[in-house]
């Protein structure tokens, strides 16, 4: 019973991380709740391993903290650091008007799970209806902001609520599949960096 | 034998590494040769799916149908490769940027043929990532500030369709985990077909649908298509030849392998989503092509179009699957011959707008009537080998529904109309009296009249001969399909439903 209030604070934080992430315009910060988030991400899967005491998903918080909350942040700030930009400037809807339209999203998905979710399930609907949330806050960070940024944020924020959903629903994905799901995410972040980092240099030339 | 197809891909990767360019040029060569020998062998002697490396990899009719179309382009390219290279270094290119060429080039064909042959769905996604990845740096490869913004738009867009396609993924893995416990059993793909019906619909309807809009961003479907002419023209042209012919097909094979699945558990609806998603590319791309001035970018839509009218056919169901599996195989036949043929004009004129390229017949005669017979056969004239497949595909339609038959039929000569003016004009059209003054100004100080005068001279002979052949074999094949090629056509289409029937 404990662990499993345990576990619901681990993903409400995991989805307030992503509202203060729209609520807030420097992408240090939104790097930093990225790293935060992916904690929580992974310390959920530690409360799933402890409890089904499976070696799949120790195996799984182990890899997801090591590629998540360590290395994708790490380079990050390395372009971050390269490029120079501090805050998002560009972005098709404002900041209030993007919480209002995030708070909806919320509600619009615990509506679906609701309509989805009738088998028993790992840790509930509940679950289910944070990771359908954070995936389409995600795709609406992507959406509204121009910044090369914070385009990547959203399109990691998508991805963390995929795992968050194969975490819930399923006792995650089989190891070697999310080992080769987390390798190419972690080299896509590499090819995206460099490629900031080309189009900057065109754009000051 | 069905492990060297995996393994042959692998060498030459690390090869890439190790080796000069020159040399490489013809290791690949010789490597490309073993896996079409390889993949040519297996095909004769094919009879039932054959699971090989402890059941990560199968082989059955449907993969086997790519596989046979990625082994015959990629034959192609790595002789046209080693005429690309050896032009563009004499130009100035260093070898060091086609060292990366060979790597990224191995790395691609490597993951899209561990992404085919995949029995396990998550390796099948951790391939098609990957294949994004790696052709990613080679559409950046002339590093103009087009091709990095096509690159971007190319790996940020292809990648949040590719992570929707894995909540797919996930979905159906908690649906099949129900019956199979959760293991990579699975998420194997025979297992899943064999549990067909015990399976949840509402589920496996629901993975369908956010497989076609995940996977199908890469397959290039109307509303998702927006990187796919830029990254297509930016790339360099045996890799865009790879990246329309047989790329979209591996996306596409994703689709399929889900709506096998619900086929199997008893849904039959999803294929009015095919139907749907096909008729709105052809839509989409019919009026695009319109108003292109892009020669690549025109060929770049008509490979979105060729698509569109493949998920048409699948949908469609009956003897129009036969046309679509065809027509996998002669497009990529096709489409590959008028990439490299215009990646000779690019090669030389280094000019990539409709209007700036005109009276090919004078200049460059082999490629300028490779290019007009390519846009024949791409859009369906009979003496190339897509009109049977296009043939195939419309009988299908016109049988459904004749009213849609008339208005896809009208969307086909719209499409026809909009190439052929294009390259007519490149063909034999004249410049325009003021063009030509300033070209001659031009010529006394500048070296781009001197580069658009000298014509075909300069290019490697296996550049000029690459694509003639293909587009012979594609003529050829209209008249004379190997028997065994239309046994797997006919097998594969079966396993779809479709009837029979020659």
């Amino acid at each position: 019973m404990i662990m499993e209030k345990i576990a619901e604070l681990f993903i409400i934080l995991i989805l307030v991380s992503v509202v203060l992430n729209v609520s807030s315009p420097f992408i240090k910060f939104a790097i930093k709740l990225y790293s935060f988030q992916s904690l929580m991400l992974a310390f959920y899967i530690l409360m799933g391993a402890v409890h089904f005491n499976s070696i799949n998903l120790y195996g799984s918080f182990v890899i997801t903290v090591i590629f998540k909350v360590i290395l994708i942040p790490y380079f990050l700030f390395k372009t971050l650091k390269k490029v120079k930009i501090d805050k998002e400037i560009d972005m098709y809807i404002g900041i209030p008007e993007a919480v209002v339209f995030a708070g909806s999203l919320t509600l619009l998905s615990n509506l679906i799970a609701q309509k989805i979710v009738t088998v028993g399930i790992t840790f509930g609907a509940f679950v289910f209806t944070i990771s359908l949330a954070t995936f389409l806050i995600g795709a609406m960070l992507m959406i509204t902001r121009k910044t090369l940024f914070s385009q990547i944020i959203g399109f990691l924020t998508i991805d963390n609520a995929i795992f968050l959903a194969a975490n819930s629903i399923t006792h995650g994905m089989p190891l070697l599949v999310e080992l080769g799901v987390l390798f190419d995410l972690f080299v896509s972040i590499l090819i995206l960096s460099i490629l900031i980092l080309n189009l900057r240099r065109n754009a000051a030339a | 034998m069905y492990e060297l197809v995996l393994i042959l891909p692998a060498a030459a990767l690390i090869f890439s590494i190790f080796i000069d360019v020159l040399w490489m040029s013809y290791v690949q060569l010789i490597i490309s040769t073993l896996v079409f020998l390889t993949v040519a062998a297996i095909s004769l002697f094919f009879h039932s799916i054959t699971v090989f490396f402890g059941g990560l990899f199968f082989v059955d009719y449907i993969n086997l149908v790519i596989l046979i179309t990625v082994s015959v382009l990629e034959l192609f390219v790595a002789f046209y490769s080693f005429g690309y290279v050896r032009t563009e270094i004499k130009h100035g290119l260093s070898k060091r940027k086609f060292k990366f060429y060979y790597f990224w080039k191995n790395l691609f064909i490597f993951s899209m043929m561990v992404s085919i042959m995949s029995n396990n769905l998550g390796i099948y996604w951790t391939g098609l990532e990957a294949t994004t990845l790696a052709t990613a740096l080679l559409v950046s490869f002339n590093r103009t500030k087009e091709s990095f913004e096509a690159t971007w738009r190319y790996v940020i867009m292809c990648s949040a369709g590719i992570a929707i396609g894995l909540f797919a993924i996930v979905i159906l893995y908690f649906t099949t985990s129900q019956v199979y416990g959760e293991s990579l059993k699975s998420l194997s793909f025979i297992n899943i077909m064999r549990a067909g019906s015990e399976l949840d619909k509402n589920f496996l309807m629901l993975a369908f649908i956010l497989a076609l809009v995940g996977f199908g961003t890469k397959v290039g479907f109307a509303p998702m298509h927006n990187w796919l002419p830029d990254a297509h023209s930016q790339a360099p042209s045996p890799v865009s030849a790879l990246l329309s012919g047989v790329l979209l097909n591996t996306a596409l094979l994703g689709i399929l392998r889900f709506y096998q699945i619900n086929v199997s558990a008893g849904i039959y609806y999803p294929r009015y989503f095919l139907i749907g998603f096909g008729f709105f590319t052809i839509l989409v791309s019919a009026f695009s092509i319109i108003k292109q001035t892009d020669y690549k970018r025109l060929f770049a839509f008509s490979s979105m179009e060729n698509m569109g009218l493949i998920a048409l056919g699948f949908g469609i169901g009956g003897i129009a699957v036969i046309g679509s599996l065809f027509q996998i195989l002669f497009h990529a036949l096709n489409k590959g011959a008028l990439f490299l043929s215009s990646g000779n004009v690019l090669a030389v004129t280094h000019e990539r707008k409709i209007e700036k390229i005109r009276n090919l017949s004078k200049n460059f005669p082999i490629t300028g009537l490779m290019l007009l017979f390519g846009v024949m056969g791409i859009s369906g004239m009979p003496p190339f080998a897509m009109f049977l497949g296009e043939i195939y595909i419309m009988f299908g339609v016109f049988k459904t529904n004749i009213w849609f038959g008339f208005l896809v039929f009208l969307l086909l000569i719209f499409i026809f109309a909009g190439l052929f003016s294009k390259i007519l004009k490149m063909y034999i059209g004249v410049k325009d009296d003021e063009n030509g003054r300033q070209n001659e100004n031009r010529a006394n100080s500048g070296t781009d009249k001197d580069n658009q005068d000298r014509g075909e001279i300069g290019v490697h002979p296996f550049m000029l001969y690459a694509p003639l052949i293909l587009l012979l074999i594609s003529s050829i094949l209209l008249f004379y399909i190997p028997s065994p090629f239309l046994h797997i056509v006919k097998s594969a289409s079966a396993e779809f439903g479709g009837k029979i029937i020659f």
